[in-house]
């Protein structure tokens, strides 16, 4: 290729190597060692066709692989690197060290910890770099996640250049879900040198993405594609070389500068891609101005019209996410998280200050809980570095910081961990004198704030503002202040604000009242993220309406579909009150409450849950057992039977009495196995029959069981298995667990197993299902 | 590619929640409803698939990939060809599937059953495709590694054959379990004679962890 503003890849390794005789299925990598005249002989094939990125044929090599092929990451790496070095001498190429991902899915939804990932990367990196790459290509990525690991540990662990490129559907989004908006905005931020697309289908379907993607980024674009759509009945692709060449000159118009082929693709394509791209016309540059915001993996939020931040995740205030926090009890967040989201949240805030816990370390778990069950971008709220940290390593996707002050110490600290893990950052308008009582002192803390940020090179559009709201009861011309701040701030500075809202109406009664009207008009004002309660309908509510009136909210749409939902709770407490036993059988929560509630007036506590919410449990169990009540109808009732309990334990402590537990549990999947849905059922079912219970999660090692139930001290075990290949793990824990001498009793279940079976790798109970969990429970705790 | 999603069988839901027969009560008629309804929400349902020639010494050809066990080889007694094929709801079924087990138990466990009857629609739509492209030979059962004598670690060869993640994004853990965790994978003969469809416990997938037959009663499937 002539062209000088353009640079040609290669195109694919696999399809080459195959021809050359390779079987389909085996490690490719395998020849850098047993075969290296033929890497080097379809490199120098490449650099013949035009081809002057060469990417080493190291795709898939990684510490399992390796160990599956009975070789080092090294000797694959170093072999592989020598390959592509050769067929580059002499011309004017340069050798990319390919690092494809793992192959496992990282937690949550899978098994692999992001450390770990991390890990596996800095192996492979390091020794690129040693061994002579010139820059490192992330590819053919589709989790975000560990997209992120591996940037991290080519940034942490060498000073080579990053590309990354990921592998999208028609959809536009990745296996994983993740779109476009979401890579470029993540990407930018952890400082990639070029980002792109390559393998997800033909180059036809990718220009649209290419189009999307410049609109969000003005990094360099990598376009990669397969070879058009494969097809099964061949093995082949449906696109020509001459076909393949013209889609993608289209990307030309998407201000793509690095073009290459994927899957499919030979010398023949990139020769011909060379050839079209030389006539081909222009770079078009972006249009207009370049979108940003923050985004979880899979959902963007733009900086465009008003987005509520949830505030609920914080333990400030509510004693029982204290204790949960305290317990290491992530589900407490969790429920918030998903009681945040469905009421119209689009961030959620994370906070987990609890004197005297490791702020950081329960920061780090707390996004990683939210974001097990959310789709919400996060913002970490803390002041302290640490924790700011830990918490921008585990996130997915790109958060904000809350925050940073106007203290130098805090911008020292603060700022240049915003620009490593490119967050955004929530600016206050304090510092080390307080907050000040001008609007125009703290207008001037926010250019203070907004000048050090851009310095370390922050861009204007990730600086947000809190002009801090004061308690209208305590301090009232201060109300005034924060407005007019705010006002400033979004019209001169052109900085976006956030602002925790609900501090105003303290002390006063109807606080709603003046919460949402001191909303309304921050809103009218400029601002653009308010952090509030969004269980609070009216608040909700005002917000919708803002929408409707600032034209955001097109045709009313929203407003119109929030308005005619009726609320859950309303038709709830349309019916009737019913007796408890028929409000458990039924599951309806409520009912059961209010039944407890009217229990309570005439009976104490502990008699509440004897004579009637264990009966009505026990009455439900029968019912089960006689195969007159479904599982879901099973758990429905234990669920409302919690609502029950509940109502108790407020009332114990009403009467200065400690909370009611019948005893603690601790319940695993074991090692190797990821089925966990079993063993999640017995554990609602046992908390709700009013046992406590530590759930260790899935794929749990046999040492952490033993330390789990040593340290609980708990008296029962429940573990859980699916597969045949994993009931041996069970054998083994069990095992470990009798060997520490600690004295429970342990009972197993999972669809394999049977009763013989539980008998014969030692354990004392066989639970044939949740019902039968409790039974034992009730045998050995009482 | 995309695979196609066209029913949710509701017996089959209820068998997997342990059915006795018998009026289903109105309170989770409604639930079911519910679930479906986010769970075709959720589904994004992909599949992947080859055709290879089979070796005698049952290796697909041009592959590293060779079948082990008695009971693959009985199925394939009459086949030159097969089908590798891999089948998923997606990652978003999977999300779905332990948000819901965060929130709502009962939700999680009607929504698993829809998930698993969900993928062997997928599953059987994909077969139906395949038998009308292959017409006028003839296609086996599908076979999965970890049914009978055929080894589960059999798992890995057929993601590095058929390039599954890459393809469909299916991973495959250090323990051979594919996440998401509703996807499956088979091989599938390709035969010039009709194939005999295999009835009964001895045949099904579920023999082993059964829950009527370890109560020593049969489903209807």
């Amino acid at each position: 290729m002539k062209r000088k503003d353009l640079t040609l890849l290669d195109g694919g390794m696999g399809t080459m190597l195959q021809r050359a005789g390779l079987p389909i299925g085996q490690s490719p990598e395998r020849w850098n060692m047993a075969f290296p005249e033929r890497v080097t002989a379809v490199h120098r094939q490449y650099v013949a066709a035009g081809s002057r990125v060469l990417y080493t044929n190291t795709f898939g090599v990684n510490r399992f692989r390796a160990a599956r092929c009975g070789a080092t990451v090294e000797a694959m790496i170093d072999a592989g690197v020598a390959c592509a070095r050769e067929a580059a001498r002499g011309v004017d190429a340069e050798v990319a060290l390919d690092v494809g991902p793992i192959g496992q899915l990282l937690a949550p939804l899978g098994t692999l910890s992001f450390q770990e990932a991390y890990d596996v990367f800095a192996q492979v990196m390091r020794r690129g770099q040693a061994a002579g790459a010139d820059r490192i290509v992330i590819e053919t990525m589709s989790d975000l996640y560990e997209v992120k690991a591996a940037v991290l540990a080519a940034r942490e662990c060498t000073d080579l250049p990053v590309w990354v490129t990921m592998t999208f559907g028609e959809n536009g989004r990745t296996f994983t879900g993740t779109t476009v908006p979401a890579m470029a905005l993540t990407l930018e931020g952890l400082g990639v040198e070029a980002m792109g697309f390559n393998c997800s289908v033909g180059p036809r379907e990718l220009v649209a993405l290419a189009r999307e993607l410049r609109r969000w980024t003005d990094k360099t674009i990598i376009f990669k594609p397969n070879a058009g759509l494969p097809n099964p009945a061949t093995g082949g692709y449906d696109m020509t070389a001459e076909a393949f060449a013209a889609a993608c000159a289209q990307a030309l118009e998407c201000g793509v500068t690095i073009f290459g082929g994927c899957c499919g693709t030979t010398p023949d394509y990139i020769a011909a891609l060379g050839r079209v791209l030389d006539e081909g016309g222009e770079v078009t540059r972006r249009q207009g101005v370049k979108r940003s915001g923050i985004c979880s993996a899979t959902k963007a939020v733009a900086m465009d019209g008003v987005h509520v931040i949830g505030e609920r995740i914080n333990p400030t205030g509510k004693k029982a996410l204290q204790q949960a926090l305290r317990q290491g009890d992530m589900d407490a967040v969790a429920t918030l998280a998903i009681a945040q989201q469905d009421a119209g949240a689009e961030i959620l805030d994370v906070n987990v200050g609890v004197p005297g816990l490791d702020e950081a370390e329960m920061m780090a778990q707390a996004v990683r809980a939210v974001q097990a069950v959310s789709d919400l971008p996060v913002q970490i709220d803390s002041s302290d570095p640490a924790t700011i940290a830990a918490g921008l390593r585990a996130v997915n996707g790109k958060a904000v910081v809350n925050s940073v002050s106007g203290s130098r110490a805090s911008l020292e600290a603060v700022l240049p961990l915003c620009k490593k893990y490119g967050a955004a950052v929530v600016g206050l308008c304090m510092d080390e004198k307080g907050i000040p009582r001008t609007w125009q002192e703290r207008v001037a803390i926010a250019k203070r704030i907004m000048e050090a940020a851009t310095a370390v090179g922050i861009p204007k559009s990730d600086i947000w503002i809190d002009c801090l709201t004061l308690t209208v009861s305590a301090q009232q011309e201060q109300a005034a202040e924060t407005l007019r701040a705010v006002r400033y701030v979004t019209e001169e500075l052109g900085l976006a604000t956030v602002l925790g809202v609900s501090n105003i109406s303290f002390g006063l009664p109807q606080r709603q009242q003046i919460t949402v009207s001191f909303l309304t008009q921050a809103l009218q004002c400029g601002l653009r993220m308010p952090i509030v309660n969004p269980n609070q309908e009216a608040i909700m509510d005002a917000v919708a309406a803002y929408r409707v009136l600032s034209g955001e909210d097109r045709d009313s749409t929203d407003y119109i579909a929030r308005m005619g939902r009726v609320s859950p709770a309303a038709v709830v407490s349309a019916e009737s009150a019913m007796p408890l036993e028929e409000a458990v059988l039924r599951g309806l929560g409520p009912q059961v409450a209010e039944a407890t509630r009217e229990a309570l007036a005439s009976a104490d506590p502990l008699q509440v849950v004897n004579d009637k919410l264990i009966p009505a449990l026990d009455r439900v169990g029968q019912l089960y057992e006689q195969e007159k009540l479904y599982l879901p109808q099973l758990i429905n009732a234990a669920n409302a039977a919690c609502a029950g309990f509940d109502v108790v334990r407020q009332a114990i402590l009403a009467q200065g009495g400690s909370s009611v537990s019948r005893g603690k549990i601790v319940l695993a999947t074991v090692q190797g196995d990821i089925h966990d849905i079993g063993k999640n059922i017995v554990k609602v079912v046992l908390e709700n029959y009013g046992y406590t219970v530590i759930d260790l999660g899935r794929d749990v090692a046999p040492e952490t069981v033993v330390e789990a139930v040593i340290r609980e001290g708990a008296r029962l075990l429940g573990l859980s298995a699916l597969m045949t290949t994993t009931v041996s793990k069970m054998a083994e824990t069990i095992a470990a667990v009798r060997r520490s001498g600690h004295n429970c009793k342990i009972m197993v279940g999972g669809a394999v197993l049977t009763a013989d079976y539980a008998a014969e790798i030692g354990a004392d109970y066989y639970a044939r299902d949740a019902k039968q969990s409790a039974d034992i429970a009730g045998k050995v705790l009482g | 590619m995309d695979g196609r999603l066209t029913e949710i069988s509701r017996r089959e839901v209820l068998r997997y929640l342990q059915w006795r027969g018998g009026e289903v009560p109105e309170e989770l008629a409604r639930q079911l409803d519910g679930c479906q309804a986010a769970l075709l929400a959720a589904a994004r349902p992909r599949v992947v698939w080859q055709r290879y020639d089979l070796c005698p010494d049952m290796t697909l050809l041009g592959t590293a990939f060779r079948l082990q066990g008695q009971a693959v080889a009985r199925l394939l007694a009459d086949c030159r060809e097969v089908i590798l094929f891999c089948a998923t709801l997606g990652l978003e079924t999977e999300t779905r599937l332990r948000r819901a087990q965060a929130g709502n138990m009962a939700e999680a466990v009607v929504l698993d059953a829809m998930g698993s009857a969900a993928i062997e629609n997928v599953c059987d739509n994909l077969c139906g495709d395949l038998a009308k492209q292959f017409a006028p030979r003839y296609l086996t059962d599908r076979f999965s590694p970890g049914y009978g004598d055929m080894p589960i670690a059999q798992q890995r060869a057929l993601f590095d054959t058929l390039d599954v993640t890459r393809k469909i994004g299916v991973t495959l853990t250090e323990s051979y379990l594919m996440v998401p965790q509703k996807s499956v994978t088979a091989v599938v003969g390709i035969a010039d004679r009709p194939q005999p469809r295999r009835r009964g416990c001895g045949s099904c997938v579920n023999f082993e962890n059964c829950a009527y037959r370890k109560e020593g009663k049969y489903c209807e499937a």
